[in-house]
């Protein structure tokens, strides 16, 4: 595969009327090569030569190509989890600054075009407790009984490559074949005649996507931004974040925002763009006192440089994290988040517009007026409305100005509540072992009947989040009798979040057990004079030490 | 099956499910992205979707298991990956503590 070099000069001569029009009104397009840069590019290969060498060969001088490297392209966490294999299985001595530079230079010169990483962004994102599932069953035993499904959907390779992964398993984890889902079938033969061609033709090397991608210029992101985030046991966040380029596709970061309890956001640090649209990102934010939280930012940029989205989350508890999305200010107007998105018919309440080149007339809908203006900018409205008693429950596109893409649904009475996640599982840790305690955090749901006045069915209408109270039970009977919910930790009645007991043998169980348990996770919420309650399942189970970036 | 008589708790547990197919179904389709749908036991759930039929402690079969690598995506492997994991742990029960995580916070 050819991978063709672009000197600055000439993605400045192509620049699309287009991307001329928007640089006019604020964003600049920067010269950011269709694979990696020249310097990085002269870099990083003389790290290949001088590194990787002893194993791998130089197939081609120019432009250069190496064995087995230069067949596969992967997500910028896909390349670090290769090279850290290679530091692990077979001796690689490489400095992090010099593995910074490799997974950097692969990453923009074989990663995965946008559209191919469309499905699987969980795995990058840390959302753990994403329930898998598959069209093919065998690509679910084969492959995703042990580790994620997404960590293969997030690589391309040709039928050879993904062929040499087949005997690699085998090589390194020879008892593979006798474990469940492996001794009732043979697997290996399997493995190479009907998993390599479903993989080849499923997750090819070469894609109309990736091509496309590599012809696109890839925007700067510099600038200032609105965000809008829904952060569990928070609730809705909202703020400004301050982008400014320090060159080589590297980037400062500032953030400053305010949950809806009024409680401040506020965290600094640095960013790196790869494959010009994985932004990546490390903050330090201001907790309690002198408490700093680091968190890390995983957003895949827009085509066009205006948005981002994607999750924050904890650096050490990933399971601690939020939904973000960002839209550049002075771009397209847009509007990103009603802040809370629902209101019940006959009530008023305050609500927040979260977006960017923000109009004066505000449209909520039928039966929502604006009975006052908080406080008004360009990125941010703040208003008082109020729900007529008879409107109609339902969802409303609301628009400020030309800007729109959120909504305000209109309820009259909750009818149900579904715990989310429904099914969770959180690991114990901590008690002077390597590995955190991970945590679970839980969200209540609530939910309208739809025109059926039945709760349950396909017309029933999503309200939000709502506030709950919450408390848990022992799953089933067995549950009960091993005390699993005096032993596996604590739930915290009002934000839904539940800490994990102690890693480690407990003298105090049955057979000195650990703090493993099963147990039913219970919201109570109320609406009106009803009360509601939804419940979900959570297991507490043992540890892992082999915890990559994609799981 | 039909020649083995279930003797304690755990086995007529297992004996009472209607057969293996089942059990591989309904938990195979419950898999959390990350966590073992091998289960015989899982590292995380035990056949039944729950934690009661799992080596209690774990840290009493732990060599046990990491030593074939029978979860090498949750556990170090010992066979090929990770042969000196537990060189500080000889004894899992006393020394669990000293087992690291083998995916360093350097490498990002």
């Amino acid at each position: 595969m050819k991978f063709p070099k672009l000197s600055r000069l000439n993605l400045l001569l192509r620049k699309t009327p287009l991307a001329a029009g928007i640089a006019a009104c604020g964003m600049t397009w920067a010269g950011v090569a269709n694979s990696a840069s020249d310097a990085l590019t002269e870099k990083a290969e003389s790290i290949i030569r001088s590194n990787c060498l002893a194993c791998h060969s130089e197939q081609q001088a120019e432009p250069a190509q190496f064995s087995r490297i230069s067949h596969q392209r992967k997500t910028p966490e896909g390349w670090l989890m290769t090279i850290a294999r290679m530091q692990i299985m077979h001796g690689l001595q490489i400095s992090n600054e010099d593995r910074r530079t490799l997974v950097k230079y692969l990453s923009d010169k074989q990663g995965l075009a946008p559209e191919e990483t469309a499905g699987s962004r969980y795995a990058m994102e840390r959302r753990l407790n994403t329930m898998e599932s598959f069209d093919s069953a065998e690509f679910a035993e084969m492959c995703a009984r042990c580790h994620s499904g997404a960590r293969v959907a997030l690589q391309r390779r040709p039928a050879g490559e993904w062929e040499h992964l087949v005997h690699f398993h085998l090589g390194q984890w020879p008892s593979l074949e006798y474990q469940a889902l492996s001794r009732d079938r043979e697997w290996f033969e399997l493995a190479l005649n009907n998993m390599v061609p479903a993989l080849a033709k499923d997750y090819p090397l070469k894609s109309q996507s990736w091509q496309q991608w590599q012809q696109t210029d890839k925007p700067e992101l510099g600038g200032s931004w609105s965000f809008a985030g829904q952060m569990p046991g928070k609730g809705d966040v909202h703020g400004q974040m301050q982008i400014t380029s320090a060159g080589n596709d590297e980037y400062q970061v500032r953030i400053t925002g305010q949950y809806a309890d009024g409680s401040p956001l506020k965290g600094k640090g640095s960013a790196i763009v790869y494959t010009g649209y994985e932004w990546r990102a490390n903050l330090t934010f201001e907790g309690v006192g002198q408490e700093k939280i680091k968190m890390r930012q995983v957003f895949a940029a827009s085509k066009e440089g205006d948005q981002l989205t994607g999750r924050m989350f904890a650096a050490v508890h990933d399971e601690m994290g939020m939904d973000f999305s960002a839209v550049r200010q002075q771009s397209q107007p847009d509007l990103i988040a009603v802040q809370p998105a629902y209101i019940k018919a006959g009530t008023r309440q305050t609500i927040t517009l979260v977006g960017n080149n923000l109009g004066t007339d505000v449209s909520l809908g039928e039966g929502v007026s604006v009975e006052k203006v908080v406080l008004r900018d360009a990125n941010k409205l703040v208003l008082q409305v109020r729900a007529a008693k008879d409107s109609e429950p339902g969802a409303r596109q609301v628009t400020v100005g030309q800007a729109g893409g959120a909504s305000l649904t209109v309820y009259d009475r909750i009818s149900s509540v579904k715990v989310v996640p429904e099914y969770s599982v959180a690991r114990v840790g901590g008690n002077g072992g390597s590995t955190p305690k991970y945590n679970a955090h839980f969200q209540a749901e609530a939910w309208a009947s739809g025109a059926d006045g039945k709760p349950g069915t396909a017309d029933d209408l999503r309200i939000g989040y709502v506030p709950a109270k919450w408390h848990v039970e022992p799953f089933d009977a067995q549950a009960k009798a091993d005390n699993d919910v005096h032993f596996t930790g604590r739930m915290n009645a009002s934000t839904g979040m539940f800490t994990t007991a102690s890693a480690g043998p407990n003298p105090e169980r049955r057979m000195s057990t650990n703090n493993a348990g099963n147990l039913k996770v219970v919201a109570s919420v109320k609406d009106g004079g009803q009360k509601l309650t939804g419940d979900g399942q959570l297991i507490v189970t043992v540890q892992r030490w082999n915890n990559p970036p994609l799981p | 099956m039909k020649h083995l008589k279930p003797v304690n708790n755990k086995a007529r547990l297992l004996s009472k499910v209607a057969d293996e197919d089942q059990i591989e179904e309904v938990v195979a389709m419950q898999s959390l992205a990350g966590c073992t749908a091998t289960t015989d036991p899982g590292w995380e759930i035990d056949a039944f979707g729950s934690v009661t039929s799992l080596c209690q402690p774990m840290e009493s079969d732990l060599y046990g298991c990491a030593d074939p690598c029978w979860w090498p995506a949750q556990v170090p492997d010992m066979m090929n990956t990770y042969p000196n994991w537990n060189e500080k742990a000889t004894n899992s029960g006393e020394n669990w503590r000293n087992l690291g995580s083998v995916f360093p916070a350097d490498k990002e």
